[in-house]
């Protein structure tokens, strides 16, 4: 079999090399730019029951920071600055293979950096590699008590932890006057946790749970569980749920007309995608969510960036994207301080505030205790951050009746 | 729970039972007559749904019409299938018993082979559209108006195919091969025409369930083996063979799970089909219905 | 040179050959030669008793399982050693137990059940685990050495080929390939079938329990849905299938090219991995029903044979339309 060869360059490398070199000669620090490109890896849910979340919150971002970073040059190197090359591939919503590819990257392929994987029980299946191969993670999708608990040095948790989030769910419901709950959670380490902080939070706080249950991911059918609810008539309807059953027990309490005064589903709430499928029934809707492009300007300027590259039709999301994003600024800085020293990295997150476009986040061991646990709202249109009122963009409303 | 609950929780056990059934029907055709257990019927099924779903979303085809549309490309699905791996396997297998295991052996490897096929082409994300949502009033309770439909269509289906198998003459000879394969062939019965017809048949009706959950639920490239082993669960419960059996067993196994949802948990009902399975094949391997 | 001789000559051959591996292997290629070593001593055994007595058990997943989570479990507690030894002898033990309760059903009916009864553990642990110790999975951090578990692995499967050697050998193993040959005729003929086949079975839980009580070390993080997953179980009767499951290399040849293919297709390719495995089970079952260590150039001819008689009558079939 003979190989073709080209006899001409092709189109592309005429075009870049078009745009490079008038860029060069503007900006001599391009050309400094030769050194070995910084090997980043991780996998992605891109097919699976994790995808939603993962292609709304995680991805894009760590596309679009590869992005903007190469675009100013590189990522800056402790001075130097050196492009971002992004080794990734699809975990397919599989622990085993995120555990065996990671095992991959950090053991044989010996790269730079690493980005975690999406979700609660991927980020436990990889944390004690983190751990033993000595790469810092960073993950904004995990919510975990166990692994806050396991102390492992070189795994810190972005996101809000079950406790904070179920406190300030519970301190809001019983402000305004709520004495009954009804809850459903995913019997994964999320839903478990979660329901965990909940049951404590509850406790002593003169709300009483009418009914609990618990459902497997991938569940199809939630209407037998929501329909006794709605014959319990209870005041709030807490679903510890994934993007798939949110949208799911949002669609079959419409369809059996289940109206409690509070609707909180935990993830997918916080997705575009979810007033998408709503439509007008969305509104008044509660959910985890902590930031919009009002919480501050380089929120905005993030969010508008978002939009830019990946067009209006995919927003990131009012919780977890605001996390990554905010990760991905710490470990920019890191690297601009510590170089590619793993462990400097480490000890750079672990001890200093960072300003991010969430707010300042801090790490007490692996936990962050900068982001306060929030509940966000849908109205009109947009996800506001109701509670606490310190972090609020918008006032508490009553939700009216599913459309 | 008042009584209305109760109500509206059997009717929606009802509805998932209603599925069930049509999925076991062909599962049992094919096995009753023909001693395939065909392990890859969900796949069969999970095509149904996606050929509906492209159809409608990318066609705009009224899901209505896939109804016999897809009953018909699964049937000459299964024609072919048969045609290719089956015959064969009845020419070359020494005894019954080989080539039941063998069957079982191949519908193995049809089953990797579609559930694979299908994720290179549609990918592995959940998919739905949207038909005939709008909640429907009765009595006290609401009902989604598609699942209202998947229950009637499942329900005359089902009936229409018993009806068949019962009064016609065709459907006669079909039980009567089940019977009794040599008396049959002795009385005429072509064996060689009716085989790859009733498989092709089963395969067909699998089709028909895939294009109604379809409309219903979110698809998935798998989401065919939860339904063959609920087939497998139905039929065993109501006698391997037995055409109204399977009917009663699909809807009692819907009823079922549904309340035992209710009294613990949605986690909890895989553990309790299969357990309802094992005990049923120790126990009364012949069947919950069937009299000895 | 006697069969068996020879046969041990060539296993320890092998055997040597694959302890120095990971001394000059890459990563990757130890990595790979670890799934061999597991799918070997899984094919082997399961090839022992049911291609012999023609049960065919899907009960794999669940044995492995069963050794998984013994291990993790034991791990902190007692030696390396003897947490194998232990995933074995509760896998042996629950084997005794489901062999007794199902092993008087016959072919499908028992594949079927083997089936059931692994989903069957795996939902229950699953939700013990959850409901009850209120988590999901369960993470490793006491691990040995890669080495370690690399050899442990190669002298489970020497010990499942030689015991595939001894007991062709012996009167079990006779009384086995009676049971598939003709059930009934062995019974008159004063085989306790029964006792025969419970051993059989317990023979391949403890193999099949002491492979996955050294696999799980290798994944730090197991779940019911790892450990016990039943395509586990799926591609080691497949492999033994397509090997010959009666024959004593067969399943070994088959774990080898299968697990290659395994490792190198599963990160990227799956799909296509999963396919081809499909395909080459179907075209297997239709034609080589007893696999490929039954290959013979006899084989071959008929295949040849066959193609051109089916040419000729396509084209005679033709010829007569045009007249």
């Amino acid at each position: 079999m003979s190989e073709h060869r080209h006899p001409h360059p092709t189109r592309r490398a005429i075009v870049q090399a078009a745009v490079a070199t008038p860029a060069a000669l503007a900006f001599p620090s391009l050309l400094r730019a030769q050194a070995a490109p910084v090997r980043i890896g991780y996998t992605m849910a891109r097919t699976g029951p994790w995808t939603t979340g993962a292609q709304v919150s995680q991805e894009p971002n760590y596309l679009l920071w590869a992005e903007q970073q190469n675009a100013a040059g590189g990522l800056n190197v402790k001075g130097s600055k050196r492009t971002i090359e992004l080794i990734s591939s699809d975990d397919r919503s599989d622990i085993e293979t995120c555990v065996r590819t990671y095992e991959k990257l950090m053991g044989s392929d010996k790269v730079d950096l690493v980005l975690p994987p999406w979700g609660s029980n991927a980020n436990f299946a990889v944390a004690p590699l983190a751990n033993r191969f000595g790469y810092p993670f960073l993950a904004p999708t995990a919510l975990s008590r166990r692994l806050v608990e396991m102390k492992l040095p070189y795994f810190f948790l972005l996101l809000q932890q079950p406790k904070p989030m179920m406190d300030a769910l519970v301190a809001m419901l019983k402000e305004n006057g709520a004495k009954s709950v009804a809850v459903i959670y995913v019997d994964d380490l999320f839903g478990l946790e979660n329901y965990a902080a909940l049951k404590v939070a509850l406790a002593g706080s003169g709300m009483s749970i009418v009914e609990d249950k618990s459902y497997p991911l991938g569940v199809k059918d939630l209407s037998p569980v929501l329909r006794s609810m709605k014959d319990k008539n209870p005041d709030a309807f807490i679903g510890l749920t994934y993007p798939p059953d949110t949208i799911l027990a949002s669609r079959q309490s419409k369809e059996i007309g289940f109206n409690p005064k509070y609707f909180y589903a935990s993830v997918g709430t916080a997705f575009q995608l979810y007033r998408n499928v709503m439509k007008e029934g969305a509104e008044g809707v509660l959910g985890m969510g902590s930031w919009n492009s009002k919480t501050s300007p380089s929120a905005k300027a993030y969010f508008d960036a978002h939009v830019k590259k990946f067009g209006a039709a995919k927003e990131p999301d009012r919780w977890a994207s605001g996390a990554t994003w905010a990760g991905l600024e710490i470990l920019t800085a890191a690297v601009a301080k510590a170089g590619l020293d793993r462990k400097a990295i480490r000890d750079y997150v672990a001890g200093t505030e960072h300003n991010t476009i969430i707010g300042k986040i801090k790490f007490s061991g692996s936990e962050n205790v900068g982001t306060p646990g929030t509940v966000a709202q849908w109205q009109k249109g947009e996800f506001e951050v109701v509670w606490p009122k310190a972090n609020a963009t918008a006032t508490l409303v009553a939700k009216p009746n599913w459309v | 729970m008042s009584l209305g609950s109760w109500l509206e929780l059997i009717a929606s056990g009802l509805i998932t039972g209603g599925v069930y059934a049509l999925v076991a029907l062909g599962l049992n055709l094919q096995y009753g007559l023909m001693r395939i257990l065909n392990i890859a019927h969900g796949e069969f099924l999970m095509v149904g749904a996606f050929i509906t779903y492209t159809a409608h979303v990318t066609l705009g085809i009224n899901p209505l019409l896939m109804v016999p549309i897809s009953f018909l490309l699964l049937m000459g699905l299964g024609l072919v299938v048969h045609r290719l791996v089956f015959r064969r396997l009845t020419r070359t297998s020494p005894t019954l018993d080989i080539f039941e295991a063998r069957g079982l052996m191949v519908s193995f490897g049809l089953m990797f082979l579609v559930q694979n096929f299908a994720q290179t082409l549609w990918g592995g994300d959940l998919r739905g559209y949207d038909f005939m949502a709008d909640p429907v009033a009765i009595g006290g309770a609401q009902f989604s108006a598609n699942k209202i439909l998947l229950l009637v269509l499942a329900l005359t289906i089902s009936a229409a195919l018993i009806v068949v198998l019962n009064k016609t003459l065709y459907g006669k000879g079909v039980r009567a091969l089940m019977q009794s394969p040599t008396g049959a062939q002795l009385m005429g019965i072509d064996t060689e025409r009716l085989h790859p017809l009733m498989f092709g048949v089963g395969l067909g009706l699998s089709g028909v369930a895939g294009c109604l959950l379809s409309m219903t639920y979110t698809i998935s490239p798998s989401m065919g083996e939860p339904y063959t082993v609920t087939a497998l669960i139905v039929i065993t419960l109501g006698g391997f063979g037995s055409m109204a059996g399977a009917l009663a067993g699909g809807l009692a196994l819907g009823v079922i799970e549904a309340i035992g949802m209710h009294f613990t948990n949605p986690s909890l009902k895989s553990l309790l089909s299969y357990g309802i399975f094992i005990g049923v094949l120790l126990w009364r391997p012949n069947g919950l219905f069937v009299r000895k | 040179m006697k069969p068996t001789h020879r046969d041990l000559l060539v296993l320890f051959a092998l055997a040597g050959w694959a302890a120095a591996l990971p001394h000059y292997a890459s990563e990757f290629v130890v990595s790979m030669a670890l799934t061999c070593l597991m799918y070997a001593t899984l094919s082997s055994s399961w090839g022992l008793f049911c291609g012999s007595t023609r049960y065919l058990s899907l009960a794999t997943s669940a044995f492995f399982g069963i050794g998984a989570y013994t291990s993790a479990l034991a791990l902190e507690q007692m030696p390396w050693l003897a947490a194998i030894g232990l995933g074995a002898a509760i896998a042996a033990a629950v084997a005794v137990v489901m062999g007794a309760a199902v092993l008087h059903l016959r072919g499908t009916y028992f594949a079927v059940l083997t089936f059931g009864m692994t989903e069957l553990i795996r939902h229950a642990i699953t939700y013990w685990e959850k409901q009850v110790t209120g988590t999901v999975g369960r993470v490793l951090m006491v691990v040995p050495e890669r080495d370690t578990i690399y050899l442990t692995l190669l002298g489970l499967a020497v010990l499942a080929v030689l015991t595939s050697i001894a007991v062709r050998r012996s009167r079990f193993g006779l009384a086995m390939a009676g049971i598939g040959a003709d059930e009934q005729r062995a019974q008159t003929l004063g085989v306790n079938t029964r006792l025969v086949k419970i051993a059989g079975f317990a023979l391949i839980a403890a193999f099949a329990g002491a492979v996955g009580a050294a696999m799980s070390v290798r994944w730090t993080y197991i779940d019911p849905h790892t450990v016990f997953n039943p395509f586990i179980g799926f591609q080691t009767v497949l492999i033994a299938l397509i090997g010959g499951a009666a024959t004593l290399w067969g399943p070994l040849i088959a774990a080898v090219v299968f697990s290659v293919l395994a490792e190198t297709l599963r990160l990227q390719a799956p799909q296509i991995y999963m396919m081809s495995l499909g395909l080459l089970l179907i075209l297997c079952v239709l034609y080589l029903p007893g696999g490929l260590a039954s290959l013979r150039a006899q084989t071959l001819r008929q295949w040849g044979d066959d193609i051109r008689g089916g040419w000729r009558n396509l084209f005679s079939r033709k010829a007569k339309e045009a007249l």
